[in-house]
Order: structure tokens, then sequence, then C-alpha cells
């Protein structure tokens, strides 16, 4: 048993649709909001397998730095969705 | 690669996977968190097995916040404006964007190169934070906080309970 580049990339592209799909599907902007962390995911997975198996020349964990900021900016648009979408009043 | 790390990826792929979908079709707040904290805690696995360590921490508390933010009771439900034919589209416009994706993932000719660097990497991933691509750096720190300021901002006001939004609490 082995992982490749191949194994990871198709992991991303599993959860950058899943999240497109969660974007899409739900009917609650909030829970929309919930897929941009997947599909952040996705992204920050295929960043780490290439910077794993493919990174040649150049910084090689460039990749994982990307995975880092895409976590951070992920979390930044959760807190400014729900911010946005505002508290619900107690009556 | 050896058989550990094998499995240990396949299995934060499939819990990844799984937390997608239980947060795909969930809709109490409470199990959203749950799945949200599935997905992070598979994608810490995923950077933990491809030797990704301090990018698997920062993943872990990410999401761990994620997950904290969708689990508030009192965050107002906001219906979305599209119509069902056009989350339809949007659902089938996910899987085309799947069948793409792994697509250009099997048929790529991709190089291989020997991996040098360590299972943690802090030191490394510190310096090219800091060093090498300070400015990207600081561009989403900025990001950061104008998002924490106008979130801040857009939660001081109360708004009125919607009524759609009373079941599904």
């Amino acid at each position: 048993m082995s992982v490749t580049l191949v194994a990871v990339l198709f992991v991303a592209a599993g959860l950058t649709a899943l999240g497109a799909f969660i974007a899409a599907w739900k009917r609650d902007l909030t829970g929309a909001l919930t897929g941009i962390p997947v599909m952040f995911a996705g992204a920050g997975v295929a960043f780490v397998g290439v910077a794993r198996f493919g990174a040649s020349s150049g910084a090689p964990l460039l990749g994982q730095e990307m995975a880092v900021l895409l976590a951070i900016a992920a979390l930044s648009a959760v807190g400014l969705g729900i911010g946005l979408a505002g508290r619900e009043g107690s009556r | 690669m050896d058989s550990l790390h094998a499995i240990g990826f396949y299995v934060s792929a499939a819990l990844a996977g799984a937390g997608g979908l239980f947060l795909a079709f969930t809709d109490s707040r409470q199990r959203r968190a749950v799945a949200l904290g599935l997905v992070g805690l598979g994608v810490a696995g995923i950077d933990l097995a491809l030797s990704a360590g301090f990018t698997a921490l920062v993943v872990l508390i990410c999401y761990a916040g994620c997950a904290l933010l969708a689990m508030r009771p009192d965050h107002r439900f906001l219906e979305q404006a599209a119509s069902g034919p056009w989350r339809q589209a949007g659902a089938v416009g996910a899987a085309l964007l799947l069948a793409v994706l792994a697509y250009a993932a099997f048929r790529g000719n991709f190089a291989h190169a020997t991996f040098n660097g360590g299972p943690f990497g802090s030191v490394a991933v510190g310096r090219l934070l800091f060093a090498h691509d300070a400015l990207a750096t600081e561009a989403v720190g900025g990001l950061v906080l104008a998002s924490l300021v106008g979130a801040a901002g857009a939660w001081r006001r109360e708004r009125p309970r919607d009524e759609r939004g009373e079941g599904r609490r």
C-alpha cells in the first residue's frame, strides 16, 4: 500500500467538489458558508501533496505554507460570514 | 512512504470525506459543527501523513474555530434567494467539477521528487512565512483583521428573529 500524488489529488478533488456541493445545496446561507472551509481544505491538501511528492526546485515547503494560509483564510471567511448574517433577537 | 503513513492517509481521507458528506446532509447546528470538526480532523491527519505536522496543527486549530463558530445558537437563519432548479444546477456543477479535477489528476504527468523535509517542518515553514513570503503573510493577516472587525461590527446589531428559521434550531 502506498500513497502517490495522484491519490492525494483525487482526495483533494473530492473535497473541493464536496465543498462546492455544500455551498450550492444548502438552503441556509450560514450552512452554505461551511462549504468554504471544505473547498479550501481540498486546495490545501493538493498544495501539501505537491510539496511532498512533486516539488523539485525552489522552496520545497511552499505548498505547506499555502495550506497554512488557506486554513487561516477559511477561518476568517466563516467568521466574517456568520458575523454578517447577524445575531437573532431574543424575542 | 511506509505502510503506516499510507494507512493513516487513507483513513484520514475517509474521515474527511465522511465528515463532508455528513455536513452536506445535516441541518442541525450542533451536528454541522461535529461534521466540520471531522473534516478538520481528517485533513489534519492527511497533512500529518504527508509529513506536514505544522500545517496539520494549524488546520486543526482553524477548523475547530470554524466548528465553534458554526455551532453558535444565536446567528440568524437566512434562506438563499436561489430557487430549487438553481441549487440543483449548482449540485450538477459540483459533480462536473469533481469529474474534471479527477480526470486532470488521473491523466496528469507529474514530476516526482524526493522529499527532504522533516515530519513537522515548523522552522522551514516559519522561515517561508516570515522571511520569504512575508508580504503574503501580512496580506492574510490584514484579511483576518478586516474580517474580524467587520464581523464584530455586524454582530453588535441585534436583528429580529426570522420566522422561517424557527423550526431548524
